[in-house]
């Protein structure tokens, strides 16, 4: 698969369709992937494909579109990108909410089998590591060996992908990615426990919180300008590690994902103290299914229910408060 | 130092600029408060934050100390403090910063050009310098201030004031007149360009909003101005004010600290990041 | 410095019993986060840890701290005594780190109390590393595995016995006092522990090549690398969090009616409104400039006015980055 994709970027640097390719390469740290940025065809060797390739590489779209308004014709480059399943869905969110436009980007889809949770391997500093199709090895730093299946590291995202190949792309490397799917019933089984032991699991999870908003940072979809945490007239919640400071920050970048978030994980991996962000964000997302009937990202045409009127909208939240 | 606010004076027409007129709370921190010329203080406003404000009164007015805020759209502190009144409480941190090298002045020909509302220290610096204690360590005093229109001015009364001195020589400019105004129109370089003051054995002393800076230094040096006598006076983002929150820097300097008084030949050596 | 002899088993006693007239904050792990927790003789001692996540900055430099509280406009500043502190199991990476943090805190012209008052309350007790972590970097710094810089007293696990080494004069005094459990080293003791440190050293291959890294960044200010290094940065604050000697800090004021609090709490010149003026004005508007501030801040900046580079090698910016923006690489990238 790699050599495809490494084919299909060369020939769009010598048909000079692209300006700069957004793709991964080989990280630092064991077994880690990096993403990478190559403007030239003869980088593309760097590119890699396998089960690492974690981060979410729509996120750094934004950044080449910033709106310039003195400039009638601003000149925005042409900007290939790597993308697979729930990546895809981010990238059709971007184009839907106009901070990324269509017509600049060129995506390489790759139908992708799943990726591995690092944070799986518990207990354990990774000092080398090599995966092969079903398995990954790893030495410890006294060099003691250890194999784990890869089906039991996939991310707990890919266990429940719905969606593997990116639904809008224009050029989609072979292969037919992720078939089997386990829905995730980890909502359903928290909304089993009690309002108190629920409220208490949350307050536990975010009195972790050390503010550093890589969660933030690494959601395509937090692309304001001025997030709302940041605002000081009014400021809506404290900056510290108060509990209910951050509470109030967790949920409202959880809400502001409604209708929006596609389950991408990034912001989980992204956590450096592990936060079970995904329970919250995937609360969202089942209820949006439920009340609108959508699903974000998977079609450029269907309107987001959220930011989208209807004449026949129900009224009863005024009417009947 | 708790201090409480003796006056407000509105200072144009637009009403976002006052300046507060200030006593110490405390006897004993009047005498804690020296400052010279040139310095800031952190005003603080509790329960709003604090801002770092340019002192506008001279080390020399005993009474009081003074400083000309704007309020901004987006600023908490300025906002809140906008709302006092007189007789209200406030809090002072300070003097900070490097202040003009007063001593360098003396001796030498000042040219003392000032903008829009960067032109608070710079009163303070005039109104030491004209005090009959000074004034004669100093040789000629020329004051270059414009504004956007009339106003906007600040300080109106006292420039008046000063304009009828024979020891100073005051020229007041504005962007665009109105129908009443019958002084200078035109840019604060340009007007400067018309006076041409000589160099020689000169000093300038310049504040301003950024883009009048850049094109007033042009004039500056074509008019034979060195680099190292041409003094201004930089803002940045500041929270500590003593060089620890590692907010303020521009380069290994920082403004609260080792600023906000620079020379143009620090500045050239600095990088380009203000 | 005297250097003595303690069983592993013998810690918990000795920690114990310090613990009435100390506070202690021993490395540990809850919740997945390690990080330095107070002492709770039910809580294990973390001996074969490369590094807490959290580093011991915190307990110096709390993530957030109330300067001063007030009422209405009338401030009550607290003089709260601070208790005598041991911070036990310290990396010496994270004790090199307090040496810098004290370059900052403690100047000529001013002396941050809030920080100060903690330091002086404070004795390190760090401990060496006999295999050191995978991002480890910390003999690009004068330092090493065995570095005692910023450590009143150091500890080597020999296994089941730990050699104690006091450092300073502090460190001495505290040995002197708690020495029931103590005894003479052996030569073979001594031995033992110079063949771990050198077997640690040598898995550290010096990885970050510094050798005036400092001069060619005075030049570097306009170079062209910034164009590109900073491209796979988020803009979060993890790496400026997690980092032992980034010192950022926001001051804000909490009120509720009339009773409030003026606190400080880490900020990061990372994120994008750090230097953003009320007027609308930000110096450092995108990723490049915050990038190229934090490099430079590093290795340009603070050698310039603290003479020492503001790193110290843990490594931990370069594990938890989102995105693996590894640091090494950025300076070999810059110095070859």
């Amino acid at each position: 698969m790699i050599k495809e994709i490494r084919q299909t970027v060369k020939q769009l640097f010598d048909q000079n369709n692209i300006d700069i390719f957004i793709g991964y390469t080989e990280g630092t740290l064991p077994l880690r992937k990096t993403p990478c940025f190559i403007t030239k065809a003869e980088d593309v060797d760097k590119l890699v494909w396998d089960s690492f390739c974690t981060n979410n590489l729509t996120v750094y779209l934004p950044r080449f579109f910033v709106p310039k308004p003195r400039e009638k014709e601003p000149k925005w480059p042409k900007v290939g990108i790597l993308v697979s399943g729930c990546t895809g869905r981010s990238l059709v969110g971007l184009f839907k909410e106009k901070q990324v436009p269509r017509e600049n980007i060129v995506i390489v889809g790759v139908p992708c089998d799943g990726v591995v949770d690092i944070k799986k391997i518990k207990g354990i500093e990774i000092n080398e590591g090599s995966e092969n199709k079903d398995a990954i090895i790893i030495k410890d730093k006294t060099g003691k060996e250890k194999e784990f299946k890869k089906d039991d590291l996939l991310a707990d995202i890919c266990v429940s992908c719905s969606c593997s190949v990116p639904p809008v792309h224009d050029y989609l490397t072979k292969g037919k990615g992720r078939v089997t799917m386990v829905p995730y019933t980890g909502v359903k089984e928290f909304e089993k426990m009690s309002r108190e032991e629920r409220w208490a699991y949350f307050e536990e999870q975010v009195s972790k919180c050390i503010r550093c908003y890589a969660c933030r940072a690494s959601c395509p979809n937090c692309w304001c300008k001025l997030c709302f945490v940041d605002h000081t007239l009014p400021q809506w919640t404290g900056i510290t590690n108060n509990v209910s400071d951050v509470m109030f920050y967790h949920i409202g970048r959880i809400f502001h994902q409604a209708g929006r978030c596609v389950d991408c994980g990034a912001c989980v991996a992204a956590c450096p103290v592990d936060i079970d962000l995904r329970k919250f964000t995937y609360k969202l997302i089942e209820d949006v299914k439920v009340f609108y009937g959508y699903e974000a990202g998977l079609s450029l045409e269907e309107l987001p229910p959220l930011s989208t009127y209807k004449p026949d909208d129900e009224q009863e939240f005024m009417t009947e408060p | 130092m708790p201090a409480t606010i003796k006056k407000i004076t509105v200072e144009n027409e637009a009403r976002d600029l006052k300046t507060f007129d200030l006593v110490f709370n405390n006897n004993k921190d009047v005498n804690k408060f020296k400052y010279i010329c040139g310095q800031f203080a952190e005003i603080s406003v509790l329960g709003a934050g604090e801002v770092p404000i340019g002192i506008a009164s001279s080390p020399l007015d005993e009474e009081f100390v003074q400083f000309t805020v704007k309020k901004y759209t987006t600023g908490v502190v300025t906002t809140a403090l906008h709302n006092l009144d007189q007789g209200d409480k406030i809090g002072i941190r300070g003097p900070f910063g490097n202040g003009f090298p007063m001593k360098d002045f003396e001796g030498s020909n000042l040219l003392i050009v000032g903008g829009g509302f960067a032109v608070t220290t710079l009163r303070s610096t005039i109104k030491y310098m004209l005090h009959k204690k000074n004034r004669s360590m100093f040789k000629n005093i020329i004051l270059l201030y414009g504004a956007r229109n009339p106003g906007e001015l600040l300080y109106k009364n006292e420039m008046i004031e000063w304009g009828k001195r024979d020891d100073i020589d005051v020229h007041l400019t504005v962007d665009h007149g109105d129908k009443d105004w019958t002084g200078n129109v035109g840019l604060v370089p340009n007007i400067l360009r018309e006076i041409a003051p000589s160099s020689d054995n000169s000093i300038c002393i310049l504040c301003g909003p950024p883009i009048m800076v850049k094109y007033t230094i042009i004039v500056l040096i074509n008019l034979g101005f060195t680099p190292e006598r041409i003094i201004t006076s930089l803002e940045m983002r500041m929270k500590c004010g003593i060089g620890k929150c590692g907010r303020c820097n521009i380069g290994p300097k920082y403004v609260c600290k080792d600023g906000p008084v620079f020379t143009y030949k620090e500045l050239q050596g600095m990088p380009n990041e203000y | 410095m005297k250097q003595r002899i303690i069983k592993k088993n013998k810690v918990m006693d000795l920690l114990s019993s310090l613990s009435e007239s100390y506070r202690i904050y021993v490395a540990g792990e809850e919740k997945e986060i390690s990080r330095f927790y107070e002492f709770n003789p039910e809580r294990e001692i973390l001996w074969d840890y490369s590094n807490t996540l959290i580093p011991a900055k915190e307990i110096l430099f709390p993530q957030n701290q109330t300067l001063y509280e007030y009422r209405d406009q009338d401030i009550t500043e607290s003089n709260a005594k601070i208790p005598d502190t041991i911070i036990f199991g310290v990396r010496p990476c994270d004790a090199h780190a307090f040496t810098l943090m004290d370059k900052v805190f403690d100047t000529q012209e001013f002396q941050d109390p809030y920080y100060l008052k903690r330091h002086k309350a404070t004795l390190i007790i760090s401990l060496a590393c006999n295999i050191p972590g995978i991002a480890c970097f910390c003999t690009s710094f004068n330092s090493g595995p065995d570095g005692e810089k910023g450590s009143d007293i150091i500890l080597h696990d020999l296994g089941e016995k730990l050699l104690v080494k006091s450092v300073t004069e502090k460190g001495e005094e505290l040995l002197a006092k708690a020495g029931k459990d103590f005894s003479d080293p052996a030569q073979t003791d001594i031995d033992s522990k110079n063949k771990i440190m050198e077997s640690a050293k040598q898995k550290i291959s010096p990885q970050v090549n510094i050798a005036n890294l400092k001069e060619k960044l005075d030049q570097a200010f306009d170079a062209d690398f910034w164009d590109t290094l900073h491209r796979k940065c988020l803009g979060c604050a993890v790496c400026t969090y997690l980092c032992p000697t980034c010192h950022c800090f926001d001051i804000t004021d909490e009120t509720e009616k009339e009773v409030g609090r003026r606190i400080r709490c880490w900020d990061s010149c990372q994120f994008p409104l750090f230097t953003l003026h009320a007027s609308g004005h930000n110096p450092r508007p995108t990723y490049k400039e915050r990038m190229r501030q934090r490099i430079m801040h590093k290795f340009n900046y603070c050698p310039e006015n603290f003479d020492h580079t503001f790193c110290v090698g843990c490594g931990r910016c370069v594990i938890n980055c989102p995105v693996n923006l590894d640091i090494r690489e950025v300076i070999k990238e810059i110095n070859g």
